[in-house]
C-alpha cells in the first residue's frame, strides 16, 4: 500500500519537475489573449497585429487623424496607378543583421499577393497590379485601378527576402527589423522579447480572465496591461495607491444596427425614436465609467474624413414618443422589437438598460442573447430586428462603401440592414472616384449628415483605451488604435522618484 | 479466453475513438460560426473569405473534407493549425506535460486530503469527526472550480503571498490549482474510502488482526485500509482520466498552459485541426484509461471476461 510519507515524496518530485525560470527585471505586459501568429503575412487577430508591430517594421503608418504617414519610406504618386517608395537612409538592419532593402519589401508583398502562399491580406492588396525593384533602396508599386488610399494599405510588416526563399518559420521565430527582437516563446502564454534600444527584455504573460488578470496586476506580477477589463475591474484599480490609470479616447464605435426590412426597423420615425430614447451620457458616466464619448458618425471627429458638424443626437424621452405616435404607436399599442446581442455579460448588462431606456418611451424590446457564433451568424444572414456591435480598428473611409452602399449588401459586403440609399450610393460612389483626399473628404463629410439623418446606425460612444500600471512605470502613450507602440519607450522611475 | 477479451476490448475502443472522430468532426462543422470569418474578422470581404477558404480547404465537400482528414489521420498527420500555421503535433506535446503535471499533483494533494478524512470517518463513525469530514467532503464537491480557483488566488497569491496568482513559473505556481482541481476529487474519494473501510472494519480478517494484539493503527493501515483501497483504486483510474484530459476551467482560471485551454481557445477561434486532434488526444486517453481497467479487473476478477455474473 502507499504510505502517506510516499504520496508527499511523490507530490515532491511532481512539484520538481514543475520547476520552470521565470524571467526576472523583465517588464511584464498582461494580455487577454494570446498572439496567434508572429508571422505578419499570416496574422489577423488583434494581439498578433499589436505585437507584430514591435518585431517588424512597414512601409506606412497612421498619424492621430488616421491619415498615411512615411514610416520604412517615403513615397511619391507618379500617375493615379503609379507609386514610387524610397526607403529611409536611417532604416534599421533585420534582427539576424541582414539590410532591409527593396528586395525584401517586395518580396513580402509578393508573397502575400502569391494565391498559392493562401494569406488572409492577399485580397485587400488586390489593387496591386505589380512590383518593380529600382535599386537597393526604392521600388513602385504598379496599380490595377486609381486608389488615392494606396499607400494606407502598405502596413503590413516587412520580413526578410533570404528567409522567404528559405521558408524560415517567421511565425516560430520572428525576425523582423522593428523596435524589438524575438527572445523566446516557452508557451503559448508567455512571450519574451528584447527592446534592442538598451536590451531591456519584456514579458507578454496572457491571462484569459479578467478577474485573475486584475488580481496578477495587484500582486505585482505584471507591471501593465491594456483594455480587456470591464468598467467595475477598472474603477477597482483605480482606487489602488500602487497602480496608475491612463485613459484616451479610443475609435472603436458602438451602434445599433437595424434591418431595413422589417416593417418596424425599416421606419425612419423609429428609428430617431430609438435615438433619442437612449440616455448615452448616462450609460457612459454610471456603466461605461466614464470610458467612453458619445460617436455620431462611424468615423470620429479628429479623422481626416470625420464629419466635426455633426448635430449630436440628444437625450429627449418626449421627442422619442411624438415621433413614435408619427409612425402610428402609441402606449396602448407599442412598437415591439426583437434586440439580438452577445452572450458577453457586460454587453448584457448594456442591452437590459437599453431594454429598459425604450420600454419607458413605449418601445417593447425582447432580448435575446446568443454565444458569439450563433448571434454572428444571424447578423450576417439578416436574421434580426436589432442588434449591438462595434467596428474596431477602422483606419480608411472605404468602410463606408463596405457597410452602406446597396451594393455591399451580403454576401458581397457588411451592409447586412439591406439599407439601400440611392444618396449615400451617390456619395460613396463619388468618393471613391475622387482624385485626391480633400476631395474624398468633402464627400464622405456629406454621406455622413446623410447617414445622420437617415439612420440606418443608431451611432452610440467610441470606447476610451485604458492602460493601468504600477507607479513606478512611465513614459507609455497610449495610441489611438490601441497599439502597443508605446512600450518603445516605457521605463522605470528610480525608487527615490516615487 | 483472456486473449480474445483483450481483442474484443481494443476493437471496442477502436470503434469508440472512430466515433468520437466522426462526432466530433460533423457536430463542428454544424456549430455556427466559421473559422475564416473570425480569422479574418467583420471587415473581411468576400474575395479574402473565398481565397482563405480554398486555402484552408474548406470549399469543399464535407465528405470529402472528412476523407482528407481521416487519410491525414492514418498517417498520424494531425493536420497544422490555421491560426499559429503550427503543425499540431508540435502543440499537443508543448501542451501535454502541463497537463499531466497539474493531473498528477491535483491527484496526489486529492489523496493526500481523502485518506486520512476518510479514515477518520470511518473509524469515528456517528461521531462529530464523522459529520466533520463529511462536511468538508460536501463543502468540496459542491464547490465550483470556478469560484474555488479565484477564492484561493484572493488568499494564498493576494492575502498571504505565498503562491502566484497564475501562470506556470516554478513549483509553486502548480499549489493553487492542483488545490483547486484536487478538493473535488478529495471530497468523493473521501466518500469512497469512508464506506469501503466501513465494509472491512468488522469482517473477520480485522477481528482476528486485533486478536493478534497488533495495535488498532496498525490493523487500521495495514489490514483495513489494503483490502478497503480496491473499489478507490478503480476509481483514481478513471479520474485520473478526466485530469489528464484537460481541467478546463481551472487551466483558464490559472492561464495553466495546458490541453484544457488549448481546446478552448481553438474552440473560440473555431480553429477546427486543433479541436478535433485535441479531442482525439483526450477520447484515446479516456478510452485507454478504460481499456487498462478493464483488463486489471479481467485480470483479477475472471467472472469479468466471462461475461458472467455471480
Amino acid at each position: 500500500m502507499i504510505s502517506l510519507k510516499r504520496l508527499w515524496v511523490l507530490l515532491l518530485i511532481v512539484l520538481c519537475t514543475a520547476c520552470t525560470d521565470p524571467v526576472s527585471d523583465a517588464f511584464r505586459f498582461g494580455l487577454a489573449g494570446a498572439p496567434a501568429n508572429l508571422d505578419p503575412r499570416f496574422a489577423t487577430d488583434a494581439a498578433s497585429a499589436r505585437v507584430n508591430r514591435l518585431l517588424y517594421a512597414r512601409l506606412v503608418d497612421f498619424n492621430d487623424t488616421f491619415e498615411p504617414v512615411p514610416a520604412l519610406a517615403d513615397w511619391e504618386q507618379l500617375s493615379p496607378t503609379h507609386y514610387r517608395f524610397h526607403l529611409k537612409t536611417n532604416v534599421q538592419p533585420f534582427h539576424d543583421g541582414t539590410r532591409l532593402t527593396a528586395h525584401d519589401v517586395k518580396a513580402t508583398y509578393d508573397f502575400i499577393l502569391n494565391a498559392d502562399n493562401a494569406s488572409p491580406h492577399r485580397a485587400s492588396l488586390a489593387v496591386i497590379d505589380r512590383i518593380a525593384v529600382d535599386d537597393e533602396t526604392s521600388l513602385d508599386f504598379f496599380l490595377n485601378r486609381p486608389e488615392p488610399l494606396f499607400p494606407g494599405y502598405l502596413v503590413i510588416g516587412i520580413v526578410p527576402a533570404h528567409l522567404i526563399a528559405a521558408h524560415h518559420p517567421l511565425h516560430e521565430h520572428p525576425i523582423g527589423s522593428g523596435p524589438f527582437s524575438f527572445l523566446a516563446r516557452p508557451d503559448e502564454t508567455r512571450l519574451h522579447l528584447l527592446r534592442i534600444r538598451d536590451q531591456q527584455r519584456f514579458e507578454f504573460i496572457t491571462v484569459p480572465d479578467p478577474t485573475v488578470r486584475t488580481l496578477k496586476l495587484m500582486a505585482g506580477e505584471i507591471d501593465m496591461l491594456q483594455n480587456d477589463l470591464p468598467p467595475e475591474l477598472v474603477d477597482y484599480l483605480e482606487h489602488d495607491r500602487m497602480l496608475r490609470v491612463q485613459r484616451t479616447a479610443g475609435t472603436n464605435f458602438s451602434y445599433l444596427g437595424f434591418s431595413l426590412e422589417d416593417a418596424v426597423t425599416r421606419q425612419v420615425f423609429v428609428r430617431r425614436a430609438i435615438a433619442h430614447a437612449i440616455n448615452r451620457q448616462e450609460i457612459i458616466r454610471y456603466v461605461l465609467d466614464n470610458g467612453a464619448r458619445p460617436a455620431q458618425s462611424l468615423l470620429p471627429p479628429e479623422h481626416w474624413a470625420g464629419a466635426q458638424d455633426l448635430d449630436p443626437i440628444t437625450y429627449d424621452p418626449e421627442k422619442a414618443q411624438a415621433l413614435l405616435r408619427q409612425a402610428g404607436y402609441s402606449r396602448e399599442q407599442p412598437a415591439k422589437i426583437v434586440y439580438k446581442t452577445s452572450s458577453d455579460p457586460f454587453r448584457i448588462r448594456l442591452a437590459t438598460i437599453l431594454q429598459h431606456q425604450l420600454k419607458s418611451v413605449g418601445i417593447d424590446v425582447d432580448l435575446r442573447s446568443y454565444d458569439w457564433g450563433t448571434f454572428y451568424g444571424d447578423i450576417k444572414a439578416g436574421r434580426f430586428q436589432m442588434y449591438s456591435l462595434a467596428w474596431v480598428g477602422i483606419h480608411t473611409p472605404d468602410i463606408f462603401d463596405y457597410v452602406f452602399h446597396s451594393r455591399s449588401i451580403p454576401p458581397n459586403g457588411a451592409n447586412r440592414g439591406r439599407f439601400r440609399s440611392t444618396v449615400a450610393d451617390t456619395f460613396i460612389d463619388h468618393a471613391r472616384a475622387a482624385p485626391d483626399l480633400e476631395t474624398k473628404r468633402q464627400w464622405y463629410v456629406q454621406l455622413q449628415h446623410h447617414l445622420a439623418d437617415a439612420l440606418p446606425y443608431v451611432p452610440l460612444w467610441y470606447e476610451d483605451h485604458i492602460f493601468i500600471a504600477h507607479r513606478e512605470i512611465e513614459g507609455f502613450a497610449i495610441a489611438r488604435d490601441g497599439n502597443y507602440d508605446g512600450l518603445i519607450h516605457v521605463r522605470r522611475s528610480p525608487p527615490d522618484a516615487l | 479466453m483472456f486473449v480474445r477479451f483483450l481483442i474484443s476490448r481494443i476493437l471496442t475502443a477502436f470503434a469508440v475513438v472512430f466515433g468520437v472522430v466522426c462526432l466530433v468532426f460533423f457536430l463542428l462543422h454544424l456549430v455556427p460560426g466559421d473559422p475564416v470569418e473570425v480569422m479574418l474578422g467583420e471587415s473581411a470581404r468576400p474575395a479574402d473569405r473565398a481565397a482563405l477558404q480554398q486555402a484552408l480547404g474548406l470549399d469543399l465537400p464535407l465528405h470529402v473534407q472528412f476523407g482528407r482528414y481521416l487519410a491525414n489521420l492514418s498517417q498520424f498527420d494531425l493536420g497544422t493549425s490555421f491560426y499559429s500555421k503550427r503543425p499540431i503535433r508540435d502543440l499537443l506535446l508543448e501542451r501535454l506535460p502541463a497537463t499531466v503535471e497539474l493531473g498528477v499533483a491535483a491527484l496526489l494533494v486529492a489523496l493526500l486530503m481523502a485518506v486520512p478524512l476518510g479514515i477518520l470517518a470511518a473509524v469515528k463513525k456517528e461521531t462529530a469527526w464523522d459529520v466533520g469530514a463529511t462536511g468538508v467532503a460536501l463543502f468540496g464537491v459542491s464547490i465550483p472550480n470556478f469560484w474555488m480557483g479565484p477564492m484561493l488566488i484572493l488568499v494564498g497569491a493576494l492575502w498571504l503571498g505565498w503562491f502566484p496568482v497564475s501562470g506556470r513559473e516554478g513549483v509553486a505556481s502548480l499549489v493553487l490549482p492542483a488545490l483547486t482541481l484536487g478538493t473535488a476529487l478529495a471530497a468523493i474519494l473521501s466518500r469512497m474510502i469512508r464506506s469501503a473501510l466501513l465494509e472491512v472494519l468488522n469482517e473477520d480478517f480485522m477481528r482476528t488482526a486485533r486478536g493478534k494484539g497488533l495495535a488498532e493503527r496498525t490493523v487500521i493501515l495495514r489490514h483495513g485500509l489494503r483490502n478497503a483501497l480496491l473499489p478507490v483504486i478503480t476509481l483514481v483510474g478513471l479520474q485520473l482520466g478526466a485530469l489528464l484530459s484537460g481541467a478546463v476551467i481551472t487551466e483558464t482560471v490559472f492561464s495553466w498552459p495546458g490541453i484544457g485551454s488549448l481546446v478552448v481557445e481553438a474552440i473560440h477561434r473555431r480553429d477546427y485541426p486543433v479541436v478535433q486532434a485535441t479531442v482525439l488526444c483526450i477520447s484515446v486517453s479516456y478510452v485507454a484509461l478504460n481499456v487498462l481497467t478493464d483488463l486489471t479487473y479481467a485480470r483479477i476478477d475472471p467472472r469479468v471476461r466471462l461475461g458472467s455474473r455471480p
